[in-house]
C-alpha cells in the first residue's frame, strides 16, 4: 500500500511545484468566479437601471397629443420624423412609434442581445398601456360603470417552495453545476500530467519498472487526481461564495427561472450532515471521473492529444447537469438515482434544497462507488496494455 | 544470470523478435547490436517485464519474466536513451521516490542531489537516471541505447560506469547500434537483424570475423543471413 502513497505524493509534488498550474487551477477560479458569475448581471443591472432613469429621444409619426404627453410623462422626448421604423433601423433613435388607423406600432432593434432600444421600447409600451387604461377608465366612468368591472377577481402567483429551496435561489442549480465543472477541470490537470505527460517526458517506463503492482500505480495516480479535483472544486465554490458576498454588498439582482427577482446568488443553508453528504458526493464523483480520466489519458501520446480526449468527456459529463434544469418536470424513479453523474447532480440538488432522503443518498453513493471501481479496473487494464503504454 | 529461449514478440502480423535464444553469464557485458528496428528495445522490454513475450521464455536472476515480474523487477535495472526522471523533483527526491519501492528508505544521498532535475545538466540528469536504475543494486542491468543524446563527457562517464558495474560482478545487457561502444565494453556480442539473432560469440571472435571491426562483422553476418 505504500506504493500508492508514494505515487500520490510524487504526483502532487509535481503539480504543486508548477506555479502556473497552481495559479490557473486553484487561484484563478477564486478570482474569476465572482466576475464570471455576477459581473455581467451587475453590469447589466446598472445599465438597465441607468436606461430606465435616463430621458431618451423617441422617433414618432402621427401621434395624437395625448400620446405625446404620455411619452413625456414616461421620461421620454418624442421627436417627429417622417419614418420612425427607418430612423430606428439606421440607429438614429433607440425606439420609434407610428400611429395609423388606431394602431400604435412601436419599433426597436430587438435582435442581438439586450439593448437600450429594448428598454426604451418597454418604456413606450408602458406609457401607451397607461394611456389606454386611463381612456378605458374615462369611458366607463362616462357610462356610469365602475372601474372594478374590469377586475372581477385577482390572480396571484406565490412561491410555495420550502424555505431552504427558496433561500438557495439560482445557487441551488449553479452550485452543483460549477462543482462538477471544477472537479472535472481540476482533476484533468493531474490526470493528463500523470499519464500522457509521463509518456511525453519519458518518465513512465522508469515508473513501470518499479516493483509495484499496476493497480497501485493506477490508484495512486487516480487519488492524486481526486485530491486536485476536490481542491479545484473548493476553489470554485470559494469564488462563488466570494462573488455572492460582493454582490450582496454592492447590490443587484438576478432573475430566477420563474422570472422572480432574487438577491444575487441566494443563500445556501446547509447543516453539518448535508455538508458532509455534499462533500462525500463530490469525493465519489471525483474518484469515478478521476479513474476514467487516468485511463483515457494513458491512451494519448502527448498532453495535446490527452486534452483532445478529455475535453469531450467533460462535455458528456456536463450534459446530464443541463437536464437538471428540467427536474421539476421529472417524476423521480429509483433508476434515476443509478444514472452515472446525473444521480450525483440530483443528490447535490436535493441536499441544497433539503429534500434528500437516505435512500437516495445510499443509492447514489453505492452506485457511484461501483462505477468508480469499474473505472479503476478499466484504468488498471489500460496500464497493463503494452500497446497503449508504449504508444508514442 | 539471463536465460533466453525462443523468445518471440509479434505485433499483429509483424514479428518484432523471432525465436531469440541467448544467455548472459554473471559478471559479463553482453552487447546486443543491431540497427534501428532490429528488435533490441523490444527484447530488453521483454526482459524488463514491460512487454509480454508472444512465445518463448526468459529468466532473469532465476525468475521468469512472465510469471514472476515483480521478483524480476526487484533484481533488474533499466536505462534507455529516452528515459528521464521527474523534473520538478530534486535529484534526492527522485532517488528517494524510487528507493521506497525497494524498501530503501532512509538511504543517505549526496547533497548534489538536492537540485531540481530541471536545473541539472544533461550529464547530471543521466547520472540520476542511472542512479535510479541501480539504487537497489540489481545484479542485472539493461541499457538500451543509453548514450543517445549524451555529450562526449557524459557518454564517456556512462561507458566507464558500464565496465565498473560489470567488474563488481554484475550482469549487463548493452543494446546499441553504435558498434564502437560495444567494442569497448562488451565481453560477448549478439547481432540482431529483423528480430532474429544472426550471430553470437565473444567479442574477440566477432572482431576476428570482421577483421578487427564489429561493424564489418555485423554486415557480413547480416548479408550471409539474407
Amino acid at each position: 500500500m505504500k506504493g500508492i502513497y508514494r505515487i500520490l505524493w510524487k504526483e502532487l509534488v509535481q503539480v504543486f511545484r508548477d506555479r502556473k498550474l497552481v495559479f490557473s487551477t486553484l487561484v484563478l477560479p477564486v478570482l474569476l468566479m465572482p466576475v464570471f458569475m455576477f459581473g455581467p448581471s451587475l453590469v447589466l443591472n446598472r445599465l438597465m437601471q441607468g436606461a430606465a432613469e435616463k430621458r431618451q429621444e423617441v422617433a414618432v409619426a402621427g401621434l395624437p397629443e395625448e400620446a405625446l404627453s404620455a411619452l413625456r410623462q414616461a421620461n421620454l422626448a418624442p421627436v417627429a420624423v417622417a419614418d420612425p421604423e427607418r430612423a430606428v433601423r439606421e440607429g438614429k433613435y433607440p425606439a420609434g412609434v407610428l400611429y395609423r388607423e388606431g394602431v400604435y406600432r412601436v419599433y426597436a432593434r430587438l435582435s442581438g442581445g439586450l439593448t437600450e432600444g429594448q428598454v426604451v421600447a418597454g418604456k413606450v409600451q408602458g406609457a401607451l398601456a397607461a394611456l389606454k387604461e386611463a381612456k378605458v377608465a374615462e369611458a366607463l366612468a362616462g357610462r356610469g360603470v365602475p372601474l372594478e368591472v374590469l377586475q372581477p377577481f385577482r390572480v396571484e402567483l406565490l412561491d410555495a417552495s420550502p424555505e431552504r429551496e427558496k433561500a438557495g435561489g439560482l445557487l441551488g442549480f449553479l452550485l452543483p453545476f460549477f462543482l462538477v465543472v471544477f472537479v472535472l477541470s481540476g482533476g484533468q490537470v493531474v490526470a493528463v500530467d500523470a499519464t500522457a505527460g509521463e509518456k511525453e517526458k519519458g518518465t513512465l517506463e522508469a515508473l513501470l519498472m518499479a516493483p509495484a503492482p499496476l493497480w497501485q500505480v493506477a490508484l495512486g495516480k487516480t487519488l492524486a487526481t481526486v485530491v486536485m479535483a476536490l481542491l479545484s472544486g473548493t476553489a470554485g465554490l470559494l469564488g462563488l461564495a466570494l462573488g455572492g458576498a460582493l454582490a450582496a454588498r454592492y447590490g443587484g439582482g438576478l432573475l430566477t427561472e420563474t422570472g422572480q427577482a432574487v438577491a444575487l446568488g441566494g443563500r445556501v443553508v446547509l447543516d453539518g450532515a448535508s455538508f458532509l453528504a455534499l462533500f462525500l458526493s463530490a469525493l465519489l464523483l471525483a474518484l469515478f471521473m478521476g479513474a476514467v480520466m487516468v485511463g483515457l489519458g494513458l491512451y494519448a501520446r502527448s498532453y495535446k492529444e490527452a486534452q483532445s480526449y478529455l475535453a469531450p468527456l467533460q462535455l458528456v459529463a456536463l450534459l446530464p447537469l443541463l437536464f437538471l434544469q428540467f427536474r421539476g418536470f421529472l417524476e423521480l424513479e429509483t433508476w434515476h438515482h443509478l444514472l452515472p453523474l446525473f444521480n450525483v447532480a440530483l443528490l447535490m440538488d436535493a441536499l441544497l434544497k433539503g429534500t434528500a432522503t437516505l435512500g437516495q443518498a445510499a443509492l447514489t453513493w453505492t452506485s457511484t462507488l461501483v462505477y468508480a471501481a469499474l473505472a479503476l479496473g478499466f484504468s488498471v487494464r489500460v496500464f497493463a496494455r503494452e500497446e497503449v503504454v508504449f504508444r508514442n | 544470470m539471463i536465460e533466453v529461449k525462443g523468445l518471440t514478440k509479434a505485433y499483429r502480423s509483424h514479428l518484432a523478435v523471432r525465436e531469440l535464444s541467448f544467455h548472459v553469464n554473471p559478471g559479463e557485458v553482453y552487447a546486443l547490436l543491431g540497427p534501428n528496428g532490429a528488435g533490441k528495445t523490444t527484447t530488453l522490454r521483454m526482459l524488463a517485464t514491460l512487454v509480454k513475450p508472444t512465445a518463448g521464455t526468459a529468466r532473469v536472476a532465476g525468475f521468469d519474466v512472465g510469471r514472476e515480474s515483480l521478483a524480476v523487477r526487484q533484481r533488474l535495472g533499466l536505462v534507455n536513451g529516452g528515459m528521464r526522471v521527474y523534473e520538478r523533483l530534486t535529484g534526492r527526491e527522485v532517488l528517494a521516490f524510487f528507493a521506497g519501492f525497494y524498501g530503501l528508505e532512509g538511504h543517505a544521498f549526496r547533497k548534489a542531489l538536492d537540485k531540481k532535475v530541471m536545473e541539472m545538466s544533461t550529464g547530471m540528469q543521466q547520472k540520476v537516471v542511472i542512479a535510479r536504475a541501480i539504487l537497489h543494486r540489481p545484479p542485472v542491468l539493461l541499457l538500451d541505447e543509453a548514450t543517445a543524446g549524451l555529450d562526449v563527457f557524459a557518454r564517456r562517464a556512462l561507458l566507464d560506469f558500464v565496465k565498473a558495474y560489470r567488474d563488481l560482478g554484475n550482469t549487463l545487457v548493452y543494446s546499441t547500434h553504435v558498434m564502437a561502444e560495444a567494442e569497448e565494453v562488451a565481453d560477448r556480442v549478439g547481432f540482431l537483424h529483423q528480430g532474429r539473432l544472426v550471430y553470437e560469440g565473444t567479442k574477440a571472435e566477432a572482431l576476428a570475423l570482421g577483421e578487427g571491426s564489429l561493424e564489418r562483422a555485423f554486415i557480413r553476418m547480416v548479408k550471409g543471413a539474407a
